[in-house]
């Protein structure tokens, strides 16, 4: 009987043929960008929760079930995620959502996550009125720009000897958002902004904005760029010729990074969350069984991924069920030990207790010159 | 030091406009001459570069050798895609071949997603980078290459079907396809040539602009509504018209980007357009306009 069931749905087209068996394992459903401009970024993530996954199974799953991850691609966009979201909860029935990468699509996947009551705890979204909007099913165990200002600030003023900073972002959110709190942050510490330029997603030819930057003659560059508009516009920075320090965030302490920036690479700074060469022992655990497994070394977005499912599986672990209320309960009393730190979250869903890094390229490596742990904000 | 500004800026805007040009050049071609209106461009580009990083990553050849490899895989691509999928539309005006053109470009993205993934890759360059410095005026060794291979690439096009008897078969199967094959042109050889030469121009500029910048999956998009504007803006299928065009669009952008604001900058090429279909809807440099 259960076969027929299974070759009827088979023969529907449905990728339902999972729902036959939601009693044997407990679902969690992902939302991130497989296509599009930041596919690359949302593939890491997905990398990263595939092998949190693993991991769990193979010590014997959850309230003695196995973990199955039911992966959507959202695209980055607004629409896409809900469309994602609304099919997960209604045909796939998930216990509870991760995702959706960009802030603007997160955005809107959280008042569905409400709708629906379904827990939803966000690896990467670092727009900070996510956290504000009072959504009790939305957690976000990833910094806001405004933690990294604070943190690294005066590190990076006083190391790097700035006076005069040229701020350059991509034109969204978090680039405004980064821009915004590093360039006040720092002016307070008595460094001069001299330029302010957005750029948008996908751009490839920064020479125009060079040219800007150039004029302005700063001594510091911040940049708030992911991994292939930031390549590229690093690489530019050289070639036009300027030796202006750089620094910034995004996903740079990564060995992709580092290969298409090539030399201009060498002795730029980044803030990052997580970088492979942290120092501590459960970081050495996780960068072997993922370099193991895709014969890479993990960036910002790899243990983005790997920390949230982490996180939302052992949550509904101690829930004892998968009851909605009892997951959130059990999310919100979240202490989670993650290669880079204790995950905690505050009452309004933001995570804080983890480590962040600086790191300085130095021979095609991404070394932490200064690690502090992310506070909660007040 | 004004000056020094105003010089760095249209130098930026030449070179980006013979990039312009050149990644338009083979949507000239097929949109212009053929009257496909090709919305797989940007991924005949993409799968330039894509196979550029393949070629000098992994085969290790070096950057003209591999262009030379390049150029003629994608020429058997385009003549197979000629002959096998767009044969099969021609004649039937332009919705089919839309349609068609819009189904490749989806398939081509997400076969080479499927492939090779979602990064960014390196094309290995064909020399040096670093910069060089003409006065106040900044560029480097490779992008002055690729301007010099690119102006070669746009020549070469234009003396193929300007001089050539397969040029003449072209022109002479665009003007009027029975006439053509009543004089005994084999014009179902001259449609997949044509393809075939547009594909591989295309691939060709997304090799060579894949060595400055990198090469990715989801770039055609990009490149193929800039394409459009560039052919829109010269006049179709105007190889004088794409080089105008080209430059029109890459000094104009350089400007508004380097004198209003660098994050709007894409809309300059759309305000482009709407001004020459208000005020020259035929282009700057049409040749259809005479024969309309």
């Amino acid at each position: 009987m259960k076969r027929l069931v299974l070759g009827s749905l088979l023969l529907a087209g449905a990728a339902a043929p999972l729902s036959a068996q939601a009693q044997d394992t407990i679902k969690i459903g992902m939302v991130e960008p497989l296509t599009g401009s930041v596919a690359y970024n949302g593939k890491s993530v997905v990398e990263g929760a595939k092998l949190a996954v693993e991991e769990m199974n193979a010590a014997g799953g959850i309230l003695g079930k196995k973990i199955e991850l039911v992966i959507e691609d959202g695209q980055c966009t607004p629409a896409n995620s809900v469309n994602a979201v609304e099919k997960l909860v209604q045909k796939d029935k998930v216990a509870a959502l991760v995702g959706a990468f960009c802030s603007s699509a997160t955005a809107a996947i959280m008042p569905v996550a409400q709708k629906y009551k379904i827990p939803l705890v966000t690896g990467v979204s670092s727009q900070a009125s996510l956290t504000e909007q009072g959504n009790p099913y939305f957690f976000r165990a990833a910094e806001t720009d405004a933690l990294m200002a604070k943190a690294f600030a005066k590190i990076l003023a006083n190391d790097l000897k700035l006076t005069k900073v040229a701020y350059i972002g991509v034109n969204d959110d978090w680039g405004r958002g980064g821009v915004e709190e590093f360039s006040r942050d720092l002016s307070a510490l008595g460094a001069k902004s001299v330029l302010t330029e957005y750029f948008d997603h996908g751009t490839t030819d920064f020479f125009t904005l060079l040219t800007k930057l150039r004029a302005a003659k700063p001594d510091g560059v911040f940049v708030a760029a992911e991994t292939q508009d930031g390549s590229i516009l690093v690489k530019q920075i050289r070639e036009m010729g300027l030796d202006a320090k750089v620094f910034g965030v995004g996903s740079w302490a990564t060995a992709d990074f580092i290969n298409l920036t090539g030399s201009a690479a060498e002795g730029i700074h980044a803030a990052v969350p997580y970088a492979s060469s942290m120092d501590a022992p459960r970081n050495q655990t996780f960068v072997k069984s993922y370099e193991a497994k895709y014969r890479v070394k993990p960036g910002k977005y790899g243990a983005a991924g790997y920390n949230a499912l982490n996180i939302t599986a052992q949550a509904i672990a101690r829930a004892g069920n998968t009851d909605a209320e009892a997951i959130r309960a059990a999310l919100a009393k979240t202490q989670y030990e993650a290669p880079n730190g204790v995950y905690r979250f505050t009452e309004k869903g933001q995570a804080y207790g983890f480590d962040a890094v600086l790191v300085r390229i130095e021979g095609g490596q991404p070394k932490v010159i200064a690690s502090t742990p992310v506070d909660a904000p007040h | 030091m004004d000056l020094d500004l105003f010089l760095q800026f249209l130098t930026n805007g030449v070179v980006m406009g013979v990039f312009y040009a050149l990644s338009a050049l083979g949507l000239t071609l097929i949109f212009g001459l053929m009257r496909v209106v090709n919305f797989a461009h940007g991924e005949f580009y993409m799968l330039g570069g894509v196979t550029g990083w393949f070629v000098t990553s992994y085969l290790g050849l070096d950057f003209f050798s591999g262009l030379a490899l390049v150029a003629v895989a994608m020429a058997a691509f385009g003549w197979l895609v000629d002959r096998f999928l767009i044969e099969r539309v021609r004649g039937q005006g332009e919705e089919p071949g839309i349609l068609l053109t819009i189904g490749l470009s989806i398939f081509l993205v997400n076969a080479t997603l499927l492939v090779v993934g979602p990064a960014p890759m390196k094309v290995a360059g064909a020399v040096s980078e670093g910069p060089l410095f003409f006065g106040p005026i900044a560029v480097t060794k490779l992008r002055l290459v690729a301007v010099g291979v690119g102006i070669a690439l746009i020549a070469g096009a234009h003396l193929i079907i300007r001089r050539t008897r397969l040029g003449a078969a072209m022109r002479a199967t665009f003007q009027d396809p029975m006439a053509a094959s009543l004089a005994g042109i084999r014009t179902g050889n001259v449609y997949a040539a044509t393809f075939a030469l547009g594909c591989t121009l295309a691939a060709l500029s997304g090799m060579l602009l894949g060595s400055i910048y990198s090469a990715q999956a989801s770039v055609g998009g990009l490149i193929s509504l800039k394409s459009f504007v560039v052919v829109i803006l010269g006049g179709m299928g105007s190889f004088a018209g794409a080089i105008a065009g080209g430059l029109l669009l890459g000094v104009a952008e350089a400007f508004w980007g380097g004198y209003v604001a660098t994050g709007m900058v894409d809309v300059v090429g759309f305000v482009l357009v709407i001004l020459i279909l208000l005020f020259r809807p035929q282009g700057l440099f049409s040749i259809r306009a005479e024969r309309a």
